[in-house]
């Protein structure tokens, strides 16, 4: 009993405490006046970042925690009164606010940018990157990662096209690396990348077991809540003792839930695979909204794109660190896009591996890479599965376009379709 | 493949003025019946989204590239696809494709924008036919670009050749760089007519003269362009006071040829980014040597800007303001397609360039499915009557 | 004899419908929804109460649907008011696999089982311009009652294309074709096919199975009628009681559960 005391829950505590933490140092530095990198969850590159010991903030986090603190509507009419449309990223607008006011932010001062890293996984980090250009005055460095050229043809290494890639990306990450030189004054030291390199290998070995835990019955996490923890640790440590520590724990935590048959803290009824990105405005209600039905998300593709595609545990390589990087960098960065484009066979296989009852799509406004391709995927994974599916918009900033009536409408609806459809197969004697 | 009669013939023999008509039509009715008869005739067709596509290669391998940019039509089938929140232009090309419109037997798209790129996926799960994306490099700055990118079309190559059933040799591509060369230096030309003379040719006019070289085969355009450009240096329409805009906006999604027409009737548009695309290269591409890498050095080093290409070399509001100066305009015609992100983003970097330069400008949005304008004509007719009267 | 009811609480009118163990409608009420939500569905069902001469007592199970449905105070259970478009729908035209629901708030496109149960469903989401409300902005600027609208549109000879998908533009997208000279009557057409190709875009996303059910208080519209036919290409099911679809599926949501518990083994509810 002690010991479920000291491990049940723990994730959740541990991995609030490491977000504040990592936002206090974000805050101290800000406070020295020192600057950071800003980076995304697809292709951070943490590994390298961290090899220079800079200060990573990840925009994206700042803008959802805006609107997970209710207060994401001021900054996105400040953002539209400077002049950008209210047809365009809210994650972006929230964040042009942010700069605005000179980096004040409910979690701490944000610092200002020394350089911003993107890759092309989402095309608006370009646009938003020619923005702190524009503000800032910053070096601002595209990663370009050339995702797979055709829907379910997905080359490998050792393919020649692959390796084309490959060292296309190379020969960027050592430019990468001379503008980091640079921007730090500091020598590269390539040790202290395989060490981050490591920490990042022990983290995502972690990450892949955590999901696939979830196989259980009952499932030991909620990938709508309790996942969206886990993301925040995962991209702000990654590359970091403490990251990896902390994943290597929740995994513990897991196998234990798992074990002793322990689940989330709903009657799980139905099990949910969730399609898209959090509808963060009203975060926990939306879950609530399920959870009345006994509805719990056990996947989502959120946790791979939003963890940089590190779904699959790749490893590098330690002993050629850059050549693995690239590799590693490529490999993950086209599963992080894959996710969002082409989900349909990865889910296909998830409706037997997680015992889905349903698949909830939730394109929002914000996000076109996420949202433009959902009507047809999911046009195609009826067809093909016949599986009970929801398709909801929102947006996971703007709450103008959050109408939580007409949600809870069409979710009562789902549900009403989902019991009446088990109670037709019970009473024909179906599975 | 080669023909021994054009699929485009209806024009020849006839004045400018029915010249430009037939063209008008053609591409206000998005009429597509030239690449049928070119269907009819055997042979293959390969669509290609917005914004730069290597049409050279598609035409080196004996086949019809067109350039898939969308159309004014009601998205019946298209709609049922997509979500709420889109641009029209994915919308209504997904529809010419879904409603027999255009029939394709290779459709490639890059990931210029979100949105477009979920299109290759989408298509692929919509046809039989084979769905690509030509990732072309989204970092301009790198080495490792322009070999990656000859690379990248070394691979399409190998592709084309599979589907048009034949290899493609070095003497191929030269000929069909030569051609569009050809036909690239002939649209400049016109361009150049708009900026120095604007009244001998109005934009809806230049615009449907480059449009239409978006689907006909690059010799019958060039056929046209070699007659009319001729044509047009000599015609001999009066000047008239008006203003002088550069129209900027529609390097994707197109405006409305009814909506050009108006501006035509108010301003002189002296240039724009209408089909940007085809356009792209500003410098003919060096026929000698290695063709893939002069085309890919071509993309990179010899090209216009826009919102969806990153290029430290190019902040895009220098790239405006230079289209400015060199076409002496007034003014500025800032637009962008409705929930087109990147047009968007674009807009509030390009305001607060052309305040700084003091050029006036006047915002507004467009959507290739309008067919009503007079709001945006009479706030247009006000803006350049405070111009003129100024 | 045992009796079930529901009440439809809509955003522009709520309805009541009585059923007897039979399945027949023995009642029906409509009143005006307006500001007090529980005061209206209480009214209808009054009112179907007293045309059918029937006591609350004799009535053992309520359902309440629609999007007040929360408000209906006296009602023993909710059910969304998607799946009872698609139950009473079925229930009145057993052959029904695809229905469209237009009312004066929004437009559902339902595809149902033969036995009732609803496969998919979709709404629009963002804008009213496939609803009804539509139609009211149109009325507004042309001044022809609401009723009026359908018989009007259909003498239309040359109609125009509406463009906008803004009902907040509509008005001044009519306005601006009147200024232009063009005919009423066609104007009207083309705003009927304008909501038309909408719903028939929302429909697509569930995949259109014959035959469709048309219901909701635009069903009564016989130019939308006319106009949806002939974007989906079909012929319609539309009864005069298809205004009254959705309190009628709730009714016999409600008979289900009278009957269930007198079943010796009770289902019950799931949740």
């Amino acid at each position: 009993m002690e010991e479920q005391e000291t491990i049940v829950g723990r994730g959740s505590r541990d991995g609030a405490a490491l977000f504040r933490q990592w936002f206090e140092s974000l805050d101290e530095a800000a406070r020295r006046d020192e600057r950071a990198a800003y980076v995304f969850v697809m292709g951070s590159m943490n590994e390298i970042l961290k090899a220079f010991d800079m200060h990573i903030t990840l925009p994206e986090i700042n803008s959802l925690q805006l609107a997970v603190r209710h207060v994401a509507h001021e900054y996105l009419q400040e953002a539209e009164d400077y002049g950008y449309s209210p047809d365009i990223c809210g994650y972006v607008k929230a964040d042009v606010a942010v700069q605005l006011r000179g980096g004040v932010h409910p979690m701490g001062q944000i610092p200002k940018p020394c350089l911003a890293v993107y890759t092309n996984a989402c095309n608006t980090y370009i646009k938003w990157a020619e923005i702190w250009e524009r503000i800032h005055h910053i070096p601002i460095f595209t990663l370009d990662v050339p995702g797979h050229r055709q829907l379910g043809v997905h080359t490998v290494p050792g393919d020649q096209s692959f390796e084309a890639d490959r060292a296309y990306v190379e020969v960027q990450i050592r430019e990468l690396i001379s503008v980091c030189e640079e921007i730090t004054g500091r020598a590269f030291d390539i040790d202290r990348l395989r060490e981050t390199m490591h920490y990042a290998n022990q983290m995502s070995a972690s990450w892949a077991r955590l999901l696939e835990l979830n196989r259980s019955t009952p499932s030991v996490f909620n990938a709508l809540t309790d996942g969206t923890v886990y993301l925040g640790v995962a991209n702000g440590f990654r590359g970091t003792a403490e990251g990896a520590k902390y994943f290597q724990d929740l995994v513990e935590e897991m196998e234990y839930k798992v074990a002793n048959g322990i689940g989330t803290i709903t009657n799980e009824q139905h099990r949910l695979a969730f399609v898209g990105v959090p509808c963060y405005p009203i975060f926990r209600r939306f879950n609530e909204l399920f959870a009345e039905w006994g509805g719990t998300f056990v996947s989502s593709t959120y946790l791979w794109f939003a963890s940089g595609g590190t779904q699959k545990g790749y490893q590098y390589d330690l002993t050629d660190p850059i050549q693995s990087l690239s590799e590693g960098v490529l490999l993950n960065v086209r599963d992080a896009m894959n996710s969002m484009f082409d989900q349909t066979t990865v889910i296909e296989g998830f409706i037997n591996e997680f015992g889905l009852d349903g698949v909830i799509y939730h394109p929002i406004k914000s996000c076109r890479t996420v949202s433009t391709g959902l009507a047809d995927s999911r046009r195609q994974l009826m067809e093909n599965t016949g599986i009970s599916s929801l398709f909801i918009e929102s947006d996971m900033m703007d709450r103008r376009v959050v109408s939580e009536a007409q949600l809870k409408n069409r979710i009562d609806a789902f549900f009403e379709g989902l019991i009446s459809r088990k109670q037709q197969l019970t009473a024909t004697g179906g599975t | 493949m080669t023909r021994s009669s054009g699929v485009f013939e209806e024009w020849q023999g006839c004045s400018l003025e029915d010249i430009l008509g037939i063209c008008r039509d053609t591409v206000e009715e998005g009429d597509y019946s030239a690449v049928q008869r070119w269907r009819e005739g055997g042979g293959r067709v390969v669509g290609h989204f917005q914004v730069y596509f290597p049409s050279e290669l598609v035409h080196a391998a004996g086949m019809l590239p067109v350039k898939v940019c969308g159309a004014p039509v009601e998205t019946r089938h298209a709609d049922s696809r997509f979500g709420s929140y889109l641009c029209s232009i994915l919308g209504t090309s997904l529809e010419l494709a879904l409603n027999g419109t255009l029939e394709l037997d290779m459709f490639v798209s890059h990931p210029i924008c979100d949105a477009a790129r979920n299109l290759a996926a989408i298509w692929s799960r919509n046809f039989d036919y084979p769905c690509q994306i030509l990732y072309l490099p989204q970092n301009a700055n790198s080495k490792g670009s322009a070999d990656y990118l000859r690379g990248e079309y070394a691979r399409l190559l190998a592709e084309l050749e599979e589907i048009a059933g034949r290899r493609v040799e070095t003497a191929d591509l030269a000929r069909s760089i030569d051609l569009f060369n050809e036909s690239r230096a002939l649209v400049r030309r016109i361009y150049e007519v708009r900026r120095e003379t604007p009244w001998k040719i109005n934009a809806e006019d230049s615009y449907s003269l480059v449009a239409i070289g978006g689907f006909l085969p690059v010799e019958e355009h060039l056929d046209l362009l070699r007659t009319v450009v001729p044509m047009i240096e000599q015609n001999e329409r009066k000047p008239e006071d008006r203003i002088r805009v550069v129209f900027e906006g529609a390097f994707c999604e197109q405006p409305p040829l009814d909506l050009i027409r108006m501006l035509g009737r108010t301003c002189y548009v002296v240039d724009d980014d209408f089909l940007i695309g085809l356009r792209w290269i500003t410098e003919d591409v060096e026929t000698e040597g290695d063709a893939l890498g002069n085309l890919a050095r071509a993309y990179l080093e010899q090209s216009s800007y826009s919102p969806v290409q990153h290029d430290n070399r190019k902040p895009k509001e220098k790239m405006l303001l230079d289209r400015v100066r060199r076409s002496k305009a007034d003014a500025v015609i800032l637009t962008a397609a409705k929930m087109c992100e990147p047009g968007l983003e674009e807009q509030v970097a390009y305001v607060s360039a052309l305040d700084d330069e003091m050029i006036p400008y006047f915002i507004s949005e467009f959507e290739q499915n309008m067919s009503s304008f007079g709001g945006l004509e009479l706030q247009l007719e006000t803006f350049s009557e405070n111009l003129l009267f100024d | 004899m045992a009796y079930a009811a529901g009440v439809d609480v809509g955003s522009t009118q709520t309805k009541a419908v009585v059923v007897d163990e039979t399945r027949r409608i023995v009642a029906r009420g409509l009143v005006d929804t307006g500001a007090n939500v529980i005061q209206a569905a209480e009214n209808a069902y009054l009112e179907a109460l007293s045309r059918g001469a029937l006591t609350e007592e004799e009535v053992e199970y309520v359902v309440g649907t629609g999007y007040g449905r929360y408000r209906v105070t006296f009602g023993n259970e909710q059910v969304t008011e998607i799946s009872c478009h698609g139950r009473g729908a079925v229930h009145l035209f057993p052959a029904t696999r695809t229905v469209v629901d237009m009312g004066g708030q929004d437009t559902k496109a339902i595809r149902v089982s033969g036995e009732g149960e609803i496969v998919d469903f979709c709404m629009n989401d963002k804008c009213a311009a496939g609803t009804g409300r539509f139609l009211g902005a149109a009325s507004a600027a042309l001044d022809i009652p609401l009723d009026d609208l359908g018989n009007t549109a259909l003498a239309s000879r040359r109609p125009v294309k509406i463009s906008t998908t803004c009902t907040v533009f509509a008005e001044s997208e009519v306005l601006a074709w009147l200024g232009k000279g063009k005919k009423v009557e066609d104007i009207l057409w083309g705003v009927h096919q304008s909501i038309a190709a909408r719903s028939a875009g929302l429909m697509r996303r569930v995949g259109i199975t014959e035959q469709v059910t048309f219901t909701g208080g635009v069903s009564r519209n016989p130019a939308m009628i006319a106009a949806l036919e002939e974007k989906l290409e079909t012929a319609l099911n539309v009864s005069d009681d298809c205004h009254y679809i959705g309190a009628l599926g709730a009714a016999l949501f409600a008979l289900d559960r009278i009957l269930a518990s007198r079943a010796p083994l009770s289902k019950g509810k799931a949740s």
